[in-house]
């Protein structure tokens, strides 16, 4: 077995931070939109939203009517905005964020994850700690993120931070900013624990402990979504022969 | 749409809105089955340090504004009250409908329609941000409060102002600088008329400053005060602070 040290304290603490503070942020928003579940402005129409006027189902909610979820929205907002600046100052101050910024080249590596994952190809790419798909996702959801924040900020203060409110063309653009970016960030939760359970569920560990063997690494397994999930068996070599029945 | 239709829906839009406000005040007060009791506390801090930060944000110079030539709402503007029918003051019962300016003031005022009128006057297209998060615009005529203020000559107790009406009980309390902002007035017309008996008449709070809540139609009393008063929906559970 070879363990490694593969996640540090901080990101496995600020990781399930999120987990728990980010569906009560998700779930207190959809609530929040309820009240109005569409974006047009009174006695106008909105082009790009095909549910206008459809509410979300309630059990997908939490805060138990708008006054509550908006509490719980305007608390848990420090929570995950105070969880992500300890988490990215750490990538800064550690140098990890070399492990999840774009470098040239992703974009070819990215395609040959897409190709193994479509048998296209026989091998699982050897590309670092993450992939390039992981890391692209990992890249994209703090920046995507920072939109839900910003774009927030826009509608919490329409006025007094008119400017902002007006960089994403006025409040009725920025509460659908806002909520465009928090279904595509929910996307990509969504997309990487699909991953976590159906390629790598051995993760878990190294988010847990932060202990990860490596020897079950979708790399050593070979690992395609619901392929090759258990370790694989050791060599042969040296073993002694088995005797056809 | 017709007015009366646009009436009859905003009467179910308001019936739906308090039934689900009673549904939620129950359950706030009745079960903690979101774990809400306990964390109520934390709730209500981190409520109060929001407040701080919004307090801190403010600035009268920082001003809604809305395109020009931008369309306006019309009759599309929800009306909104939360007596049973539509609150219409009775002059019969209940005399000539004033204003009263008072509180911590060294001339309360008490004016009629007229001399509301009389006062300087703006005229604002302005937005309107609902709680529910649906914005409206309309043009508003009427005296900023800061103007009655200096009328009246609102003294350094004058902290708060509670903006009190005859619908029912409804008012709602304002943080001073929030009501000293230019664009919060006490309008007596929109969109070039005078408001009508959905909209607030004869005098109602406008400023898009605060949510709508905040913003009390009807308007009877503008009352200075040393310390806040709640309000109708604040006092139900929505933030007191309101501001936008």
């Amino acid at each position: 077995m070879s363990l490694t040290k593969r996640t540090h304290w901080v990101v496995r603490v600020t990781h399930w931070v999120n987990v728990v503070a980010l569906p009560l942020m998700v779930a207190s928003g959809l609530r929040i939109f309820n009240a109005y579940p569409a974006f047009a402005r009174k006695g106008e129409s909105f082009c790009c939203y095909p549910f206008e006027g459809k509410p979300i189902p309630a059990a997908l909610t939490f805060g138990g009517w708008l006054a509550g979820a908006r509490h719980w929205h305007f608390a848990i907002m420090w929570v995950l905005v105070v969880n992500a600046i300890v988490y990215l100052a750490f990538l800064y101050a550690h140098g990890e964020w070399r492990e999840l910024a774009p470098r040239r080249g992703d974009a070819r590596r990215a395609w040959e994850m897409i190709a193994f994952y479509a048998f296209a190809r026989k091998n699982h790419p050897r590309q670092g700690k993450h992939n390039a798909l992981q890391k692209t996702a990992y890249f994209a959801m703090p920046v995507i993120a920072t939109v839900i924040v910003v774009s927030g900020i826009a509608i919490w203060k329409p006025v007094q931070l008119h400017w902002l409110t007006m960089l994403f063309g006025g409040y009725v653009w920025a509460r659908y900013v806002h909520f465009m970016a928090m279904i595509l960030l929910v996307v990509l939760v969504f997309g990487h624990i699909f991953m976590v359970f159906a390629v790598d569920p051995y993760a878990l560990r190294s988010m847990i402990s932060g202990w990860y063997n490596e020897d079950l690494s979708p790399e050593a397994r070979n690992a395609r979504p619901f392929y090759h999930l258990l370790p694989r068996r050791k060599s042969a070599v040296g073993e002694p022969m088995r005797t056809e029945a | 749409m017709s007015p009366r239709n646009d009436h009859e829906r905003s009467l179910i839009d308001r019936r739906r809105f308090l039934a689900v406000a009673t549904t939620g005040v129950a359950a706030l007060a009745g079960c903690d089955s979101f774990g809400s009791r306990r964390l109520e506390p934390a709730l209500a801090a981190a409520q109060r340090a929001n407040e701080r930060v919004e307090r801190r944000l403010f600035r009268h110079r920082s001003e809604d504004r809305i395109p020009g030539g931008a369309r306006l709402t019309g009759n599309a503007f929800p009306q909104y009250f939360v007596s049973d029918s539509v609150p219409i003051w009775d002059e019969a019962a209940r005399g000539v409908w004033r204003l009263e300016v008072s509180g911590a003031v060294r001339r309360p005022l008490s004016l009629s329609l007229d001399d509301l009128q009389k006062l300087p006057r703006v005229a604002q297209s302005v937005d309107h941000f609902c709680v529910e998060g649906w914005t409206a615009r309309a043009q508003w005529i009427g005296v900023r409060v800061n103007e009655l203020a200096r009328a009246a000559g609102a003294t350094s107790d004058a902290q708060y102002v509670d903006f009190q009406s005859f619908d029912s009980d409804y008012h709602e309390s304002w943080d001073m600088a929030s009501a000293m902002h230019p664009q919060t007035l006490v309008a007596f017309a929109m969109d070039g008329r005078y408001l009508n008996a959905g909209h607030g008449a004869p005098a109602r709070l406008h400023s898009p400053v605060k949510l709508g809540y905040k913003n009390t139609k009807y308007l009877t009393r503008v009352v200075f005060m040393p310390a806040r008063n709640g309000g109708y929906w604040s006092d139900r559970g929505y933030e007191w602070y309101g501001g936008t």
